[in-house]
């Protein structure tokens, strides 16, 4: 049985200059499969939709995977055959939906005076109108045999298999153009998502972050070390909710001061049996990081 | 089986009628949580790395090694005050003379960091220091930091021409984003010291300045190094005031330009009242 939860915060930055919060996150839990997303808006001046951008992003990520599992048996026999094409085509079905549910929305709410006095005339017209929306999204989908995930822009997938390690395994697309943030509103969006799969390691747990969280950390190590403590503590559910909800509280507060988004589905009774692996993999973790500092404050240089 | 089994579904977005996102509470207070597991990995405010590059030539021997020691010791407490409004400074510090090194393996935050008083002998590496710089300043390298949120601060001290060939050093750093949208300054120490060497590392004569006294190198360090950690950690707008987006390199040309005018504003109210280095030693 999978469970999960998935939470937004408003960073403060957006607090003090009084924009709303640009993410959106939503988990689904199944019998046979669960789905942790997150979408991050990107809140500059072009897309001043992107509020309602990323929670279209968000919605048309569940639609499409819930279509492709309306055949359950056909897609858990073929993903694991054709998982390259066919994760293309679930990638290519999410733009199409979130394209749907942008138009529409733009169809019934044309663009204000208000929206359009922040630009010149030449500036607007410029602007094509799915950018006004425009988004990133990071997606893991667990599957009884499978686990996978795509993302296009910025954000964070960490999975922790049944070794207990946790990882970041999505596959960078290196097509993607440098120093331009992937975003859903990109005429070659479908052509700029990364993913990955996997079907040789069992589940535990896995989370998608939107990158207020990673840039909330001084380190890789301390990112990835976060996931396997929130996963220890996965057997005290309710309470680990609260804590999630005040951590990211915090971490919008006082780190890069960005919105963040967490969403996390796993897989209970694959838990339940690691639950004492994941313990040990906590206490290691701090172990490792103690050698690392003591390492990093050696000094290598010829003193008086 | 389809989505009859459907167990729950939870949406946590922006524009939910619900509103059900958190906001940031705006007292600190409400955020203590003494029971939070996860604050075993700490919060990280958004961070700036400083790269010293030190001369710890020969020619360095003696009241300017001894008075560079001095005030980098004096000069981390007041970094950290820098720091303590909403950034994180880290300092790299890179030696170089006959061989290339840096003090610490890696960046340290500013509040972890020791100075280790150095020793001077040999050549002036600066072309293979240039080259180091510039293998370590990429995300893969030094610049590995998940909070990284501004472009680094580097600063060049030394006091001779350069026994190898800078240019071919300079060549490859200049290649490098990172020193492109780097905050770049230059002490040249005592009068030996090449002011169009520096010029030609900072990209700016205005970020240039020079020493030649134990109480000049004292304020001149602490003026550009303390500059540049404010101007370097401020988050400007990318905007403009008729609310035209900025790009990156507008950003950055316009805290290089700012970095320049504090610099010579500065510069020109320090007092030198002491004996020149090149005079009786």
């Amino acid at each position: 049985m999978f469970n999960g939860f998935s939470h937004s915060v408003k960073g403060a930055s957006h607090e003090k200059t009084g924009l709303v919060c640009q993410d959106s996150s939503a988990y689904k839990v199944c019998d046979d499969y669960a789905i942790c997303v997150v979408a991050d808006g990107h809140g500059s001046k072009k897309h001043f939709r992107s509020n309602l951008g990323s929670k279209f992003a968000v919605e048309a990520t569940i639609s499409t995977i819930d279509r492709f599992y309306a055949d359950k048996a056909g897609f858990e026999e073929n993903l694991p055959k054709n998982y390259r094409l066919i994760i293309k085509n679930i990638q290519k079905q999410i733009i199409s939906d979130w394209n749907k549910l942008v138009e529409e929305h733009l169809s019934q709410n044309p663009v204000t005076d208000e929206e359009k006095s922040k630009f010149t005339e030449e500036e607007f017209a410029a602007i094509q109108p799915e950018s006004y929306y425009g988004t990133t999204l990071i997606v893991g989908v667990a599957g009884k045999n499978f686990t996978f995930g795509v993302q296009i822009g910025d954000g964070t997938l960490v999975a922790l298999f049944d070794d207990g390690k946790a990882v970041m395994p999505m596959e960078y697309n290196e097509a993607a153009p440098a120093n331009v943030t992937a975003s859903m509103c990109n005429s070659n969006a479908a052509g700029m998502f990364s993913a990955f799969y996997r079907d040789k390691q069992k589940l535990i747990a896995m989370f998608t972050s939107t990158d207020g969280l990673y840039t909330s950390f001084g380190s890789e190590f301390d990112f990835l070390d976060y996931h396997t403590i929130i996963t220890s503590k996965l057997n005290d559910f309710e309470n680990l909710k609260k804590i999630i909800v005040n951590n990211l509280t915090k971490r919008a507060h006082f780190g890069t001061e960005d919105d963040i988004s967490l969403s996390c589905v796993y897989d209970e009774e694959l838990f339940a049996q690691k639950h004492d692996l994941i313990v040990s993999e906590v206490e290691a973790n701090k172990q490792r990081a103690a050698e690392r500092k003591a390492e990093r404050l050696k000094k290598h240089v010829e003193t008086e | 089986m389809n989505n009859d089994n459907l167990v729950e579904q939870g949406m946590n977005t922006a524009a939910d009628i619900n509103n059900n996102y958190s906001s940031a509470p705006a007292g600190d207070d409400l955020l203590d949580f003494d029971d939070d597991p996860l604050s075993a990995t700490g919060v990280s405010r958004k961070s700036l790395v400083i790269f010293f590059l030190i001369d710890t030539s020969g020619s360095m021997k003696g009241k300017k090694m001894g008075e560079l020691n001095t005030v980098m010791e004096e000069l981390i407490p007041e970094i950290r005050k820098v720091g303590e409004a909403d950034t994180e400074v880290k300092v790299a510090v890179l030696t170089f003379s006959t061989d290339v090194r840096w003090m610490y393996s890696a960046p340290i935050p500013i509040e972890e960091f020791e100075w280790a008083r150095l020793r001077a002998s040999g050549v002036t590496s600066l072309g293979a220091a240039l080259k180091e710089l510039n293998a370590r300043m990429s995300r893969n390298g030094f610049l590995n930091s998940p909070s990284l949120s501004f472009a680094p601060v580097i600063f060049l001290m030394t006091d001779g021409y350069p026994s190898d060939d800078y240019k071919a050093g300079l060549k490859e750093l200049q290649a490098n984003s990172w020193y492109k949208f780097g905050l770049k300054a230059a002490l040249g120490i005592g009068s030996e010291a090449n002011d169009n060497v520096l010029a030609e590392f900072t990209g700016s004569a205005d970020t240039v300045v020079h020493a030649y006294s134990g109480g000049q190198l004292a304020q001149m360090i602490k003026i550009i190094a303390v500059t540049s950690s404010q101007i370097g950690s401020k988050s400007m707008t990318l905007s403009d005031d008729t609310s035209h987006e900025l790009g990156e390199e507008d950003v950055f040309a316009a805290k290089q330009k700012l970095l320049g005018q504090q610099i010579q504003d500065l510069v020109g109210k320090a007092e030198a009242d002491d004996v020149p280095f090149d005079t009786g030693w």
